[in-house]
This record gives C-alpha cells, sequence and structure tokens, in this order.
C-alpha cells in the first residue's frame, strides 16, 4: 500500500530537497518558486514541517560543510526519496484518470 | 519585525529552541532582509504571516511535548476519514425514541399505581415516590453518558501513547516496510 496523500506545502518541501540538499530558507525561496508564489510557507510552518518530516526519516539534518558559520541543511533520505516517488506515480495516475474522464465529458 | 518573532521564538519549548531556534533566526533574518526592498504593507502582511506561523508553530510544538503527537496529526481531517464508513442508522434513532416514550409512559403509569394503592401496612411506612422531572433525569443521563466517554477516551489515549511509545523503537527498516506512512 503507497502513502497516504501528502499536503502540497509538504510536497514542495520534498520536491526542494529531491533536486539538492538545502537549509531553511533556500528551501522557502525554492518552494516559492516552483509554486509560482503561490505557497508562501512562513518560518513556524517550515520547521513545524520539517520536524514532522525528521522524525519519520523522510529526510536528515545534517551542518553544511561549505557555509561560513556551519549552518544546518536538509536533505531526502532514501526512504524519503522512495516515498516522493510513489507520491509522484500517484498523481501521475491521478493526472491521467482526471485526463481521460474530462475529455469524455467534453466530446 | 526581527524583535517580535525573536520574543515568539521564547513560545517554543526550551529543549526545541536549543535546538532549532538560532537557524529559524537566521530564515527570519533572510526573510525580513529579503522584504526591506518591498513595501510597507507587503512588509506588515509578511510579518503577520511569520508571526501567525510562529504561533501555530509553538503551539504544535507543545501539544507536541504533552502528547507525544504534533497538533496538525492530532486534528488532521484525515483521522476523521476513518470515520466516515461509521453511519448512524436512522432506525436506531426511532428505536431509541420509542424506548425513551414507552420509559416516559412507564414512570408516569407506575406513579399513577402507587397512589392509587392505599397505604396499608403500619409496619412500613409509606413510600413516596421520588420526584424525577424530565428535564433533571436527561441531564443525568447526559452528566453519566460523559463520565463514561471521559473515562473511555481516557483509556483508548492510554493505550495509543503505549503503541506510539512501541513504534518509536522501531529502526528506519522497519518503517521502510510498513510503507513508511507519515501524516502530514
Amino acid at each position: 500500500m503507497g502513502p497516504l496523500p501528502i499536503t502540497e506545502p509538504v510536497l514542495l518541501i520534498l520536491l526542494s530537497l529531491a533536486q539538492q540538499p538545502r537549509h531553511g530558507y533556500a528551501i522557502l525561496q525554492d518552494t516559492k518558486e516552483m509554486s509560482g508564489g503561490r505557497v508562501r510557507l512562513s518560518t513556524g510552518t517550515l520547521y513545524g514541517a520539517l520536524g514532522r518530516l525528521l522524525e519519520g526519516r523522510w529526510i536528515e539534518r545534517f551542518k553544511e560543510e561549505d557555509s561560513p558559520r556551519g549552518r544546518q541543511a536538509y536533505r531526502l533520505t532514501s526512504l524519503g526519496r522512495r516515498i516522493l516517488q510513489m507520491e509522484v506515480s500517484r498523481m501521475k495516475e491521478l493526472t491521467r484518470v482526471a485526463g481521460l474522464r474530462v475529455v469524455r465529458k467534453e466530446i | 519585525m526581527l524583535t517580535l518573532h525573536r520574543s515568539l521564538l521564547h513560545l517554543y519549548p526550551a529543549a526545541y529552541r536549543c535546538e532549532y531556534g538560532e537557524e529559524m533566526l537566521a530564515v527570519l533574518s533572510e526573510v525580513q532582509a529579503e522584504l526591506g526592498r518591498q513595501s510597507v504593507f507587503r512588509r506588515v502582511v509578511s510579518g503577520v504571516h511569520e508571526a501567525g506561523g510562529l504561533l501555530y508553530g509553538a503551539l504544535q510544538e507543545h501539544l507536541r511535548s504533552i502528547t507525544g503527537f504534533y497538533g496538525s496529526a492530532m486534528f488532521s481531517p484525515r483521522r476523521f476519514t476513518m470515520r466516515s464508513e461509521f453511519r448512524f442508522p436512522k432506525a436506531t434513532v426511532t428505536l431509541m425514541t420509542i424506548i425513551f416514550v414507552a420509559i416516559l409512559v412507564a414512570m408516569d403509569r407506575a406513579k399513577a399505581i402507587q397512589e392509587s394503592i392505599p397505604y396499608a401496612n403500619p409496619h412500613v411506612g409509606p413510600v413516596r415516590s421520588i420526584n424525577f422531572t424530565v428535564l433533571p433525569s436527561l441531564l443525568l443521563v447526559l452528566a453519566g453518558a460523559g463520565v463514561a466517554g471521559a473515562i473511555g477516551w481516557a483509556a483508548v489515549f492510554a493505550l495509543r501513547r503505549s503503541g506510539v511509545q512501541r513504534l518509536s523503537e522501531i529502526g528506519p527498516a522497519d518503517n521502510r516496510r510498513s510503507g513508511g506512512q507519515l501524516t502530514i
């Protein structure tokens, strides 16, 4: 059985980290960019979601070596990547079915 | 605005502040720096948005530290989808109404019978009926049901807590096996 549908902000966070590891502010910027400015996460919401993802071991936290202050960054774990792939497949299938239904209705 | 956000960070549990406080403050500073180039209205809106997020986040973390669950997980609509399969049959409502009316009629009849029988035994005192009216009786039943419900909920909550404590000991391999489901 696949994972339950996840919320859009969390999906955007996972997609952001799927590309490369990022720190908090970079995740905020990337999610805003990916959603075309529609999803604007607040810092509190971002860290709430990151906490839950860390707890579920979907992501992990590490110290960035090349940053001057050695700030913390986040990356997907193999579990997180697998779940993200499953979620994307689920959405693809849903979109395929939705497309078929909508086209049939229009004809 | 950053001062307000910094003070709101103090609403988080101390342990959480130690772990993420500096990092969150750095992010808030970067957000503020970015907003510096925008209009006052935009800055105020964003400041309120950030403040709301911090308040909500602090509440969530406190709930988590008390209950072991994230607030959003506790009140997630997904929890209620589990109950959507439950249907309260309309026939049950009818049946319960009939039973309730029957009890009221029986009480009324019993009272009439008790009043119609004359007191005959001098060794036993007069049998007095307890004068229960409908409203106090209903309130009494509701209060009893409330107490029973609270006890039941406490038992279920205690069982759930112990279940989560057991699950927290499961490693990533087990988590993967179970599909790695997470309530977000």
